[in-house]
């Protein structure tokens, strides 16, 4: 039981290598291998739920038996406590869907050796990181997940703009892995320790010092930028729309928890300032930031899954926001949010993958009418979108309506309206992202049928059966969130603000006190803020019979506005064309339904900001690596000066 | 020694450039054998001692041209071979878990003054020797394309995966 963690890692590495020993010649031994490897770890994460979650404990792993010795933990380990086996669990089942979704997605494409070998090792280092209880190894883990990333998001290098996507993703990836190292080093240089447990002890004991806050600096920015959080969103957008759909659930739903996994162990663990009011503004306001400006930037995307990428970072810019509140509530929000998004983000990559795979197209412009060729999915889909848009039952709303309470009980209880605004862009955030997937779910599932893809058939059920497995966890955590809290969210947030409990196993009972870490983790923390579904449900039905009778009730000489007479046709181009600008610099060859154009009020009024927008997301990898510089050097600034 | 060559652009190198590579071949070998079993209580080991072991290819490339680096090496076999390297790494630190101890237990020498890191270290440098020789092959294959035929572009993929 001791060793599974580090078996579960291994596995995945050990099962790389065979991968690309045996699997050149045969490719059921290569499947067979790929199954093996991503059942084995999520069946090892789950044994562990009785231990770590059940009965709170933390299990600790000393590589080599090399224990701490003399107070000095020079040996690596690996540390699991509630807070790592809840995200270890949330990288395992990605995992395993992803990996189950690959087998049939994948099978258009060859050297399929070397895509097995990166997603296996991918998977390996994601997990090896949240499970980590070593600064360093967690660098380690960080740079294998960016390159296999970046190897994996270059995989199809026959689309146009693969290799340009990968190499952006390197180069701005490798300035936030170098932001993790830098923070690792200056950490190493004052604490003399790399060990988790004894840099929160020492960190606690010898107060922080000008160094150290350049430390949190640096790490707050390199995990930030695995999150693609704001200035780093151009990557995200650019690196989904190439990289095989599968991928862009690893990198979606696990590459930016990592991210989020970094940032709730920083700021609650290791510096544990998040009752810092300024610490709160700095998490908080990346975070509403990212989740306003991406969901805006998702809204005027004409490929599938670039929208679905603007719309990824928008969700983790939520987590961030409800993990900075540093409030019990806001944490458990966060990390309900963090598990809901890679739910049904996933299911929505995975769907957007099946189109391409039956159709080969992601253009929003070009799609539309598959819900008669393609019902099952675009059922799917549905769920998808309605998850993420946070309609009740489904679970993104369970975690948005805590993520909206937290913030206003934040603001209530500190009197400070800044987390009530945020709560309010948390809100008009919510809506923008159920107005964008209308036109998502307008542009490719409903409307007219092209011509072209009048034979598109459904996916294989080997393609359904991990979306479905997805959906089916979409709806069971939105009608539960009791049951979550109780078992899964109740646990963690536990182990996020027990230090003392994560400090003294490893380094030994009475090590935390003796450092001065006072006791913060208050014993049975329940997380309330739950909702009841079914009189939302109630609510909603209401409201959609209200927009519906406004909808009748309206003259028919208002509902053809705006719409192309004939869709096939070329000369109804211009109609569209006309609020072409204000979308994207892209030209639209044609546009059948107007899916991009439902909006077109709310976007000609937001003009500026958008021109703004476009120009911003130049496509030039220089601009985004000086962003990068421009957010790394205001981050240090406002530390240093305010910390 | 040197193939008859049949492609009349390619010459025999010089002799004493020829000499000196076979005299200096087995040296390297040797010295970066000796990197990587010494490196476990000495400064080298597996990645410096690979590396070493892997310049014998230059070797071969300067003495002998490019034609006879493509007869003498066999980039599909170095490549398991470096997988097999990778593989024998996990598994030597994974018997410290099957013996009932933790994860890279040193185990197999324990009272000695050796350590179970000089068996790791074989199987690093194993694994760079064969990693490094497959991205010189690569190289050396873009610095001679007329002797190395079309083969350079397409292994490109190939190179992701390390």
């Amino acid at each position: 039981m001791e060793n599974f963690p580090i078996l579960a890692i291994m596995t995945l590495f050990v099962c790389a290598f065979i991968v690309s020993l045996v699997g050149r010649r045969n490719a059921v031994v290569r499947n067979v291998v790929v199954t093996i490897a991503v059942t084995v770890p999520l069946v090892m994460m789950l044994c562990l739920i009785p231990t770590v979650f059940i009965d709170g404990e933390t299990i600790v792993y000393w590589l080599g038996n090399w224990a701490p010795e003399a107070d000095w933990a020079i040996g690596i380990c690996l540390e699991v406590d509630g807070l790592s086996l809840f995200f270890g669990l949330v990288v395992t089942v990605a995992v395993f869907v992803s990996g189950l979704y690959s087998f049939t997605y994948m099978n258009h494409d060859d050297s399929l050796v070397n895509y097995y070998t990166l997603f296996l090792m991918l998977s390996g280092s994601v997990l090896g990181l949240v499970l980590s209880g070593d600064l360093f190894n967690i660098f380690v883990m960080i740079e294998i997940m960016t390159f296999t990333a970046v190897a994996l998001t270059a995989f199809r290098n026959t689309y146009e703009g693969a290799l340009e996507g990968a190499f952006k993703y390197l180069a701005v990836g490798s300035l936030g892995s170098t932001c993790v190292l830098l923070g690792v080093a200056m950490l190493y240089s004052q604490l003399h320790t790399l060990n988790l447990a004894q840099v929160a002890a020492l960190l606690s004991s010898q107060g922080t010092n000008p160094v150290t806050i350049a430390a949190f600096a640096f790490l707050f920015i390199g995990f930030g930028s695995k999150a693609f959080l704001f200035p780093f969103q151009p990557l995200a957008a650019d690196a989904h729309a190439v990289a095989p759909a599968s991928i862009s659930l690893m990198i979606s739903g696990v590459l930016t928890k990592c991210g989020v996994y970094g940032i709730i162990r920083l700021v609650y663990v290791l510096y544990q300032n998040y009752d810092q009011p300024i610490v709160q503004y700095l998490v908080t306001g990346f975070g509403a930031i990212s989740m306003f400006v991406c969901v805006t930037m998702a809204f005027n995307q004409h490929n599938f899954k670039r929208l679905l990428a603007f719309h990824s970072i928008s969700q983790v810019g939520y987590v961030i926001t409800a993990v900075g509140l540093g409030s019990i509530l806001g944490v458990g929000a966060g990390l309900y949010h963090a598990m809901n998004h890679t739910i049904f983000k996933g299911l929505l990559f995975l769907t957007a993958g099946a189109v391409q795979h039956q159709t080969g197209s992601l253009d929003l412009d070009r799609l539309g009418g598959l819900g008669k060729r393609m019902p099952k999915t675009c059922l799917l889909f549905l769920i998808g979108a309605a998850s993420i848009s946070g309609l009740p039952p489904f679970n993104g709303f369970a975690s948005k309506w805590m993520i909206y309470q937290a913030a206003f009980l934040h603001g209530v209880t500190t009197g400070n309206f800044y987390f009530i605004f945020i709560c309010v862009v948390a809100l008009i955030t919510s809506v923008l992202t159920l107005a964008s997937f209308i036109k998502v779910a307008q542009s490719v599932f409903f409307g007219q049928l092209p011509e072209e893809y009048k034979d598109v058939e459904e996916v294989p059920l080997t393609m359904r059966l991990p979306m479905w497995v997805l959906a089916i966890l979409c709806i069971l955590t939105g009608l539960f969130p009791d049951f979550i809290q109780e078992k899964l969210l109740t646990p963690a947030v536990n182990a996020v603000f027990n230090v003392v409990g994560y400090i003294d196993t490893a380094m030994g009972t009475g090590y935390a006190a003796a450092s001065g870490v006072t006791a913060a983790g208050i014993e049975g923390i329940a997380v309330t803020g739950t909702w009841s579904p079914t009189s939302w449900l109630m609510l909603l039905f209401c409201i959609t019979c209200a927009v519906a009778i406004v909808f009748l009730l309206a003259s028919p000489d208002d509902k053809q506005k705006g719409f192309p007479v004939s869709s096939a046709d070329e000369t109804a181009q211009p109609l569209d064309a006309k609020y072409e600008p204000f979308f994207s610099g892209e030209e639209a060859v044609y546009s059948q339904v107007g899916g991009s154009d439902l909006f077109w009020g709310f976007k000609h009024s937001w003009r500026r900001y958008f021109h703004f927008m476009h120009d911003w997301h130049s496509g030039i990898v220089n601009d985004y690596a000086l962003y990068g510089a421009v957010a790394i050097a205001f981050v240090l600034l406002f530390c240093i000066v305010l910390l | 020694m040197t193939p008859e060559s049949n492609k009349p652009k390619m010459h025999r190198k010089d002799v004493i450039v020829r000499c000196a590579a076979d005299v200096f071949l087995p040296l390297a070998c040797m010295f970066g054998c000796y990197v990587v079993f010494h490196g476990s209580s000495s400064p080298g080991g597996g990645f410096q001692g690979g590396v070493l072991i892997a310049s014998a290819i230059l070797l071969v490339f300067l003495g002998h041209g490019g034609s006879q680096v493509k007869d003498s090496f066999s980039s599909r076999l170095l490549h398991s071979s470096e997988t097999i390297a990778e593989i024998m790494y996990v598994v030597i630190a994974l018997l410290g878990v099957f013996t009932g101890l933790n994860f890279c237990f040193n185990f197999v020498f324990a009272g000695f003054e050796m350590e179970t890191s000089i068996l790791m270290n074989d199987a690093v440098g194993y694994h760079v020797m064969a990693g490094i020789t497959c991205l010189l092959i690569l190289m050396l294959g873009v610095l001679d394309p007329e002797e190395e035929g079309g083969d350079t572009p397409s292994d490109g993929k190939e190179d992701v995966s390390k």
